[in-house]
């Protein structure tokens, strides 16, 4: 991936692919993906029993793989019975992603660079937004069929565009502001449960909530509003952190959130108006997939352009150089504030939404674990960049599912993963890249 | 373009091969049972016990005649890790991916609340061995448990406290951040002040999960005078209570909840535990039947002795392989067959568990009795009295 | 009545508190010589209590138990100790040499989550290889219970808290007497510079790692003997909040790090008998429960009016995470 983003001279295989594939847009893949999935759902049952694989690959053959694995893992450690003919199923999946996935993929993202391109310039002249509504209309498509095929898809890819945007989130005070903020779970507990006082409590019957007191058959359509709530509730809270930012920094700081999160998990705990440590279900299943994909878009498009504009760059002058960022007149409380708030709402958001597609809540989901978990997304992905967060969270949410099998073992694999990219790209996959919405979305021209 | 179109034909030309190519996934005789149950994450000798359980009984009964015909029993264990998260997943994959008949698990009502959601709304049976919150299995026609509730067995030990013990006033000590002990704390308060008058709880002390130090929280027990104090708390965290109470002076009886069965007690506690009660499913000293031939072989298999949590796990799944059992003939679709077995665990009377006779309510909690069992000298748990639910 | 109240609360806050501050000061030494926080260090406390196990249980069976005792139970402590801290400092090296090393350059939050995934190695380790139940650590010496007044005191608690402040003080003397430990106040001072003059940083930065990491061991050590239930994640949250200590202390300040250790458990430990005298004093109803969300709090407001901890100093760029 990694070179074909930055192609090299010396001419090898990734810069070869790499230049092969240079002139396809997004809308292109887009297009090509869309055919991949179509073509898993019409050929996808067939393909995988004529490969003899027991089930269609549901996370592109990985899961498979790390099936087989895991049976030898403990054929080796245990002595448990393994079926060596099972390792065939490892040739297979490849074989099953590459038919179904790599090769329509390259075929038609390339076979369609002309009119893929065309459609993109043409595209460009209306408004960005249309263009960008085009695309991410095409991408929920993609999204859509490829959840369809497995239920276990749809809840995996909802919950990874939920890490998504909690991961960004985060991404603004620890890539952008260059904090190393601790607090990011204690948002997202803040938000996953006011957004479900709001909808549980008004608008379902509950033991701990009481009655619904409104009843009416449209009510998700409040959701939006249940989350805006649970965002500004987490922003409020951020004030906490944001106030004592102005005057200390870096370890001071990190410190300062931590305590702060001790504190949202232990008063959590402790309200039985709120459920305590049994937390609140019976959430309404309201956070459906394109409601998730929606505010992700949504997210990512305010956050990018928050960075983007005169304040991200703000934040970035104030992690370089908090005095000179002073001197050349930023407002740096103003800075700090805003990022804070602004980080915090999101994660309040993306903590009502999983709140709402697990329909369950307690103080123990937003534990130091949790935030170990956000910070791993954060870094691996690449600090100061939509594009790392997005890759972070996508990565390490696969892998810690691809990995599952394996089960103590994977505690072992993404751990030395992780360290291994630390030591090798210190500051993530893919860092400090600007998301250009008009380039991203735009034609790629070939020179 | 020209490998634009032949791209087109070679795709074309696999669509009719593979769509033509139906072939029967799954096999027909056997039965698949999943196990959501945490074997990483911050509580692995649970999701281990649950293990040893299953695969001790696939050993014994590996195979299930069910209306006349032979079906092989397989086991699929997903890791939870621990998370309410993961539960969700391990539970929707297990029920769409590999398309089990039933589901035990998971252990903790922090994944079985959310994960019975989902077991429920895939109308897929699914047994919980060892949640207690009653919001698993509330309006969950699909959910059912495999233990006793709070409700049952806070007045158990409040009663047997007056009765046995004499006492007059308690004092309990729990953590505030964990489910099962908060619970139970409060039914025991409210038992015990039901009997003995507002205020006969003289202290109602709490800590947060992960405390090692109660020495604070004794030390006001200490000063309220009470006569017995009830520990709800797991396994690894009773001996460090005992020994917070000791050395603050405590001489006064310690009472527990079958919590206090779980895992290697007496490995860790001593001598200090000997002498104090406890409520739980059965006794392990002086254990008949069923229950001692569980007890002897888990032993003799894994080199310890089965904890509530095994105890619990295996009868779960013999009231699964039973109802399965009870439905008379299995159709082959998999989703008429899972209501099926649900209807058949809702009518299950008198199971014989080794954990007690089980029958379901109808919000799928079973009733069953409770033992208090004596720590005695020679640190093994002895049958003291059995409480049945009227 | 009220005295005794409050003088048993401020021992067993003594007790609490000499863990904290032992673990703290691990995290304030790697900080002060390399600007970095090492996350995995509450881990390697929770390794060298279980060295701690495999020595003082290798050498109970070696020398024999209870009345077959060659001898007496205190040396068998004192020998545990020593040979836990000897090999718990390697492990702190091997941490250093694969996690830290070729990140010197880096950014410091990419070694923080280092330092988080070495911690996670470390307790998946410990579960792959001794199973995840929970292990008893064997009681080295006899529990005596003293009663001084209706103030309940035990042998253990005493040396404990002995033995703490007597291992800080050692630690100070190495650091303030030796040449080893100018080295490193060198390197404190200034690490860009100081290797320039022969000073040899990767020697040193090992051996900060070995010196935090056999602390670590120690309190890993007396831990088991106070609280005899060890488990593969008792490290976490430990170390979270011994960071938070470290951090109350000032920025690499050794001193300021034991301060805050005993400080923090000073806290934690009072904020409960603080609760019950409000409650009897005012007639309230507050449980105990709220002690982590009170505690924190006043380490919150501590850091508020107090931004650069008890005896750190100010912000600088070159400090930056």
């Amino acid at each position: 991936m990694d070179e074909t983003l930055a192609p090299k001279q010396t001419g090898g295989i990734f810069y070869r692919v790499g230049l092969f594939f240079k002139p396809v847009p997004l809308l292109g893949y887009l297009i090509g993906f869309l055919v991949c999935v179509l073509w898993e759902q019409l050929a996808g049952e067939g393909l995988s029993s004529l490969l003899g694989l027991p089930k269609m690959p549901i996370l592109f053959g990985l899961l498979t793989i790390f099936k087989v694995l895991a049976g030898i893992v403990n054929f080796l450690i245990k002595g448990d019975a393994f079926h060596w003919a099972r390792l065939v199923e490892i040739p297979m999946a490849l074989v099953y992603l590459t038919v179904i996935y790599l090769v329509p993929l390259a075929l038609v993202a390339r076979a369609a660079v002309k009119p893929a391109n065309a459609m993109a310039r043409y595209l460009q002249k209306f408004p960005l937004i249309i263009t960008a509504l085009v695309q991410l209309g095409l991408m929920y498509a993609v999204l859509h069929v490829w959840a369809e095929v497995s239920d276990y898809r749809l809840i995996f890819l909802k919950l990874t565009l939920i890490a998504v945007l909690f991961t960004l989130s985060l991404n603004i005070i620890n890539g952008y502001m260059g904090e190393f903020s601790c607090s990011h779970p204690g948002f997202m507990a803040i938000g996953a449960y006011m957004s479900s006082l709001f909808t549980v409590g008004l608008f379902a019957s509950d033991k701990v909530l009481g009655d619904a007191v409104f009843n009416f058959s449209a009510a998700y359509l409040t959701f939006p509003l249940a989350l805006i709530f649970g965002g500004l509730m987490a922003s409020l809270c951020a004030l906490i952190i944001a106030i004592p930012s102005f005057k200390t920094r870096g370890d001071y700081l990190a410190i300062i959130s931590l305590a702060f999160l001790f504190i949202v998990k232990s008063f959590f705990e402790n309200m039985q108006a709120l459920g305590g440590s049994r937390g609140i279900s019976g959430q309404p299943d309201w956070a459906t997939l394109p409601v998730i994909f929606i505010t992700m878009a949504f997210g990512i498009w305010t956050i990018n352009n928050f960075v983007t504009s005169t304040m991200g760059k703000a934040l970035n002058a104030v992690r370089d150089d908090e005095s000179a960022a002073e001197a050349m007149t930023v407002d740096t409380r103003k800075t700090k504030m805003a990022a804070f708030l602004f980080g915090a709402f999101w994660a309040g958001v993306s903590g009502g939404l999983l709140a709402h597609v697990l329909r369950y809540v307690n103080p123990a989901m937003f534990s130091v674990q949790k935030l170990a978990e956000v910070l791993a997304m954060v870094y691996f992905g690449g600090l100061n960049s939509v594009y790392g967060s997005i890759v972070g969270a996508v990565s390490i949410s696969l892998l810690g599912e691809a990995l599952r099998p394996l089960e103590i073992f994977k505690w072992i694999v993404i751990p030395l993963l992780l360290i291994l990219v630390m030591i090798y790209r210190p500051t993530g996959l893919i860092a400090f890249k600007e998301f250009n919405a008009r380039q991203v979305f735009g034609p790629k021209e070939v020179d | 373009m020209r490998k634009f179109s032949s791209g087109l034909l070679l795709s074309l030309v696999a669509v009719i091969a593979f769509t033509f190519v139906a072939v029967d996934a799954g096999a027909a005789d056997t039965i698949k049972i999943g196990f959501n149950i945490p074997l990483t994450g911050d509580n692995p000798d649970v999701g281990a016990s649950s293990k040893n359980a299953a695969e001790m009984y696939l050993k014994k009964n590996p195979k299930v005649t069910v209306g006349g015909k032979t079906y092989a029993l397989k086991f699929f264990y997903d890791d939870n890790e621990y998370k309410a998260e993961s539960a969700v997943k391990v539970s929707t994959k297990l029920i769409t991916e590999e398309g089990v008949l039933g589901i035990i698990g998971p252990q903790s009502s922090s994944q079985a609340v959310p994960a019975g959601e989902v077991a429920n709304n895939y109308a897929t049976p699914m047994i919980s061995p060892w949640s207690t919150n009653p919001n698993t299995t509330l309006n969950r026609p699909y959910v059912f448990r495999g233990c006793f509730l709070d409700p049952f067995q806070g007045p158990v030990i409040a009663n047997f406290a007056t009765d046995e013990l004499g006492a007059k006033k308690a004092a309990v000590l729990y953590d505030i951040a964990a489910d099962y002990p908060k619970g139970l704390a409060e039914f025991f308060k409210e038992a015990f002040e039901k009997i003995h008058g507002a205020g006969s709880v003289v202290a109602f002390e709490s800590f947060t999960t992960g405390d090692k130090d109660f020495s604070a929280q004794m030390t006001n027990i200490m000063m309220t005078g009470a006569d017995v104090l009830f520990v709800p708390q797991y396994y690894s965290e009773v001996p460090l209570i005992v020994r917070a109470a000791k050395e603050m002076g405590w001489t006064k009886p310690i009472l527990g909840s079958d919590s206090w069965g779980g895992g290697d007690l007496m490995g860790l506690c001593g001598d200090d535990c000997k002498g104090y009660y406890f409520s739980t499913h059965y006794a392990a000293a002086g254990a008949k039947g069923a229950t001692k031939t569980f007890i002897d072989e888990y032993t003799a298999a894994y080199g310890k002795t089965p904890d509530d949590v095994a105890a619990l796990t295996w009868d779960s799944l013999g009231l699964m392989v039973q109802a399965i059992k009870d439905t008379g003939k299995l159709s082959g679709d998999i989703k008429a067959d899972r209501t099926k077995v649900k209807d058949a665990l809702a009518s299950i009377k008198n199971f014989p568990g080794i954990t007690g006779n089980m029958t379901f309510t109808p919000e799928g909690d079973p009733k069953k009795c409770a033992v208090v069992v004596k720590i005695n000298d020679a640190g093994k748990f002895e049958f003291f009295k059995s409480v049945c639910p009227k | 009545m009220t005295v005794n109240f409050l003088m048993q609360n401020l021992i067993n806050a003594l007790q609490w508190g000499s863990f904290y501050a032992l673990i703290a000061l691990g995290y304030s030494m790697v900080y002060s010589i390399l600007m970095l926080f090492n996350f995995a260090h509450g881990d390697i406390f929770m390794v060298g209590a279980y060295i701690g196990l495999g020595v003082s249980l290798g050498l109970l069976s070696l020398f024999g138990s209870g009345a077959a005792a060659v001898l007496p139970g205190w040396v068998v402590l004192v020998l545990t100790i020593l040979i836990s801290m000897f090999l718990t400092a390697f492990v702190g090296i091997i941490v250093e040499r694969v996690g830290y090393r070729p990140l010197r350059e880096a950014p410091r939050a990419s070694a923080a989550i280092t330092g988080l995934m070495i911690g996670i190695i470390l307790e998946t380790a410990n579960i792959l290889f001794l199973g995840g139940s929970r292990l008893k650590f064997p009681q080295l010496i006899e529990s005596v219970t003293y009663n001084i007044g209706g103030v309940y005191v035990t042998n253990k608690k005493i040396m404990i808290v002995l033995v703490s402040i007597g291992l800080m003080l050692a630690l100070h003397q190495l650091i303030t007497r030796t040449k080893w430990g100018m080295a490193m106040r060198a390197m404190a001072y200034d690490y860009v510079v100081v290797p320039l003059v022969g000073v040899p940083m990767n020697t040193i930065a090992a051996m900060t790692f070995a010196i935090g990491s056999a602390l670590a061991a120690a309190a890993g050590i007396l831990f088991g003997l106070a609280y005899p239930v060890l488990d593969p994640y008792m490290g976490v949250s430990f170390g979270w909040k011994a960071f938070v200590a470290a951090i109350l202390g000032g920025r690499g300040s050794i001193m300021g790090a034991c301060i805050a250790g005993f400080m923090l458990g000073f806290i934690e430990i009072m904020t409960v008998p603080a609760i019950q005298i409000m409650n009897r004093l005012f007639s309230l109803n507050i449980g105990s429960n709220f002690r982590d969300l009170i505690a924190y709090s006043i380490v919150l407001l501590i850091l508020i009016f107090r931004p650069h901890g008890l005896f750190g100093q100010a912000y600088s760029a070159k400090l930056r995470l």
